[in-house]
């Protein structure tokens, strides 16, 4: 059942690649969390992708399964946000080089 | 809902801020850290009466219907893992009560230390991958709050922004893992994975899921190329948070990897345990040598966490039931032995109020008695004989030896040697002659600090001398994990 969509796969690994890569190269905070919530759409997407595996019938545990990973979803960037907000407030600025106080 | 022991854990995080509120409101702060510890104490209880059916039934599970239900699966490892996650909270709940005392939002706080123990309590009994997932999550969201705790302070919300997009990333990836493996068999319940996955032979797409698996786990369980979170999360949040970081939710990602090891990618194993082996001398490698080159007490405690984890990956990677017992028993370990050091370094940073290890010299004149659970909880993660790190050690080295593996032992016991440098370095800061001002009119902590480190300490030394009746324990929890390749081999 995984082999006849690949177009769902190929755009799956893009949105994934554009998350990883919005995660190593943006500097702003806001984009970072956008980052984040972009990989976990890839997921959700696979899931649901994933979910006609036999023709006609359609499995609800996918569908369920990728409405409680929206909720966390939002759990988590409300956390990330509120974060920005006091690192905005502490150092007025969003771009995490900026955020020196920590070395490697 | 789903067992007495979770269900009541969750009304405890539910009930927490009304009853904080309360006791704000009348105000006796206190009162807040008593109801989470009672919360802890019954959950204990009601842990131990699970454990009695346990060890009757194998395993208990729950039925997935109705709207609040989830499909748990509760074995020995289960019951083990959450024996400690419990007892580490409690310890952590009663020592913050005078810790936490001159903090604002201390029913915040309480609240949030419930929520990260009811989810990794929610891991380790979770029978599908998917409830594995939610309760996953449940314990990081709250760990990145507990990090940025202090939230005035610049160092605690970069460690936590820091901490979130990795671990954030890590979830995302293993979210994406498990949707092939669901795409792939239909199902992600443990048993049913390992009935679809474990004669079948593996196909690319296996291969891909265990990497992404592997590596979004891999970020929770600080393995090196992964790990670059972990000092600066460990270092930057209160120091009884610190020790939950390090003693126990470091460790909720080594008891994924070897559930879903033993699960989905049973006809992947070598090949992933081979993967595990060359990471976990690395990890125990850079784990002791960057402590080496910090002056931060806990920055340094939380590097010297990686190299622990190492030993487990070690012990996972042998992958036989002796180095299995050595994991999990070492997990049991590390959660004491960490927790110590980090409660006791907490206490000092309570009363002298730095975490530079040059500003503390002879602040063991000062406070004996914490100084000497610190040296304990410092020679057993150097893996000194009596104490219970060493045994452990031993028993993992040992696994290694029986399976041919020499040069993973032989690791092992370099990198102990090796640690033996830094630990030994904070005893001596400790007995060194006073040198600050601080230092000199500092007096011993307060007494609900030093209870549970002495308890602490007083179980190193217990299991080191005595371990029989816990490795007997592990030893079914060994056979727990097993189950599931002894069913599909046959």
């Amino acid at each position: 059942m995984i082999t006849d969509s690949s177009y769902y796969f190929a755009f799956v690994f893009a949105l994934w690649a554009i998350g990883i890569y919005c995660l190593a190269t943006k500097r702003n905070m806001i984009r970072l969390i956008f980052g984040l919530e972009i990989m976990i759409n890839a997921a959700d997407f696979s899931f649901i992708s994933l979910a006609t595996g036999i023709p006609g019938f359609v499995d609800p545990l996918a569908h369920s399964i990728v409405i409680v990973s929206i909720g966390l979803a939002g759990a988590v960037s409300a956390v990330a946000i509120t974060l920005v907000v006091y690192a905005y407030r502490q150092y007025g600025t969003l771009d995490v080089r900026e955020l020196k106080h920590l070395r490697g | 809902m789903f067992t007495p022991t979770l269900d009541l854990l969750l009304v405890f995080t539910v009930s927490m801020p009304i009853v904080g509120w309360a006791a704000l409101k009348i105000h006796r702060k206190v009162l807040c850290g008593v109801y989470a510890a009672a919360g802890l104490a019954i959950a204990g209880v009601l842990l131990y009466e699970l454990f009695l059916e346990v060890s009757q039934n194998m395993v208990i599970s729950s039925p997935h219907i109705g709207v609040f239900s989830a499909y748990l699966r509760i074995d020995m490892l289960g019951v083990f893992m959450a024996a400690i996650f419990i007892g580490l909270g409690f310890a952590v709940a009663i020592y913050s009560i005078v810790y936490m005392k001159k903090e604002t939002g201390v029913p915040i706080y309480f609240t949030l230390l419930l929520a990260m123990i009811s989810g990794m309590v929610g891991i380790v009994f979770a029978g599908d991958l998917f409830t594995l997932y939610v309760f996953w999550e449940l314990m990081c969201v709250s760990s990145y709050v507990l990090v940025a705790f202090r939230r005035r302070k610049g160092e605690s919300i970069e460690a936590a922004f820091k901490y979130l997009i990795m671990s954030g990333a890590g979830s995302a990836t293993v979210l994406l893992g498990m949707s092939f493996l669901y795409g792939m068999s239909g199902t992600l319940n443990f048993q049913g994975l390992a009935s679809a996955f474990g004669q079948a032979p593996p196909n690319p797409w296996l291969y891909l899921a265990s990497l992404l698996i592997l590596v979004g786990f891999g970020v929770k369980t600080a393995i090196v190329p992964l790990h670059t979170w972990l000092p600066d999360a460990h270092a930057a949040a209160p120091s009884p948070i610190s020790a939950m970081l390090s003693g126990v939710v470091i460790e909720t990602g080594v008891y994924a990897l070897c559930r879903i090891c033993f699960t989905a990618f049973l006809s992947v194993q070598v090949q992933w345990l081979s993967i595990l082996m060359v990471m976990s001398v690395i990890t125990m490698v850079v784990g002791n040598v960057m402590p080496l080159l910090q002056n931060d007490l806990k920055r340094l405690l939380a590097y010297s966490s990686i190299a622990q984890v190492g030993y487990m990956l070690a012990g996972l990677s042998i992958g036989t039931q002796l180095a299995l017992t050595g994991t999990f028993l070492h997990l049991l370990n590390h959660a004491l032995m960490k927790g110590t050091a980090f409660l006791c370094a907490g206490a000092i940073l309570y009363t002298i109020g730095t975490r530079q290890m040059d500003e503390m010299a002879g602040i063991g004149r000062k406070m004996p008695i914490t100084a000497i659970a610190f040296a304990i909880s410092l020679f057993a993660l150097t893996g000194l004989p009596p104490l219970n790190g060493f045994v452990s050690e031993l028993i993992i080295v040992t696994a290694a030896f029986q399976s041919n593996l020499a040069w993973l032992g032989v690791a092992v016991i370099l990198n102990s040697a090796l640690s033996a440098a830094f630990y030994l370095r904070i005893v001596r800061t400790l007995i060194l002659p006073i040198k600050s001002e601080k230092v000199a009119s500092a007096r011993e902590a307060p007494l609900a600090l030093l209870v549970p480190i002495c308890f602490m300490a007083a179980l190193i030394i217990l299991i080191g001398l005595w371990p029989d009746p816990v490795i007997r324990i592990v030893q079914q929890s060994v056979a727990a994990l097993f189950s599931f390749s002894g069913k599909v081999m046959g």
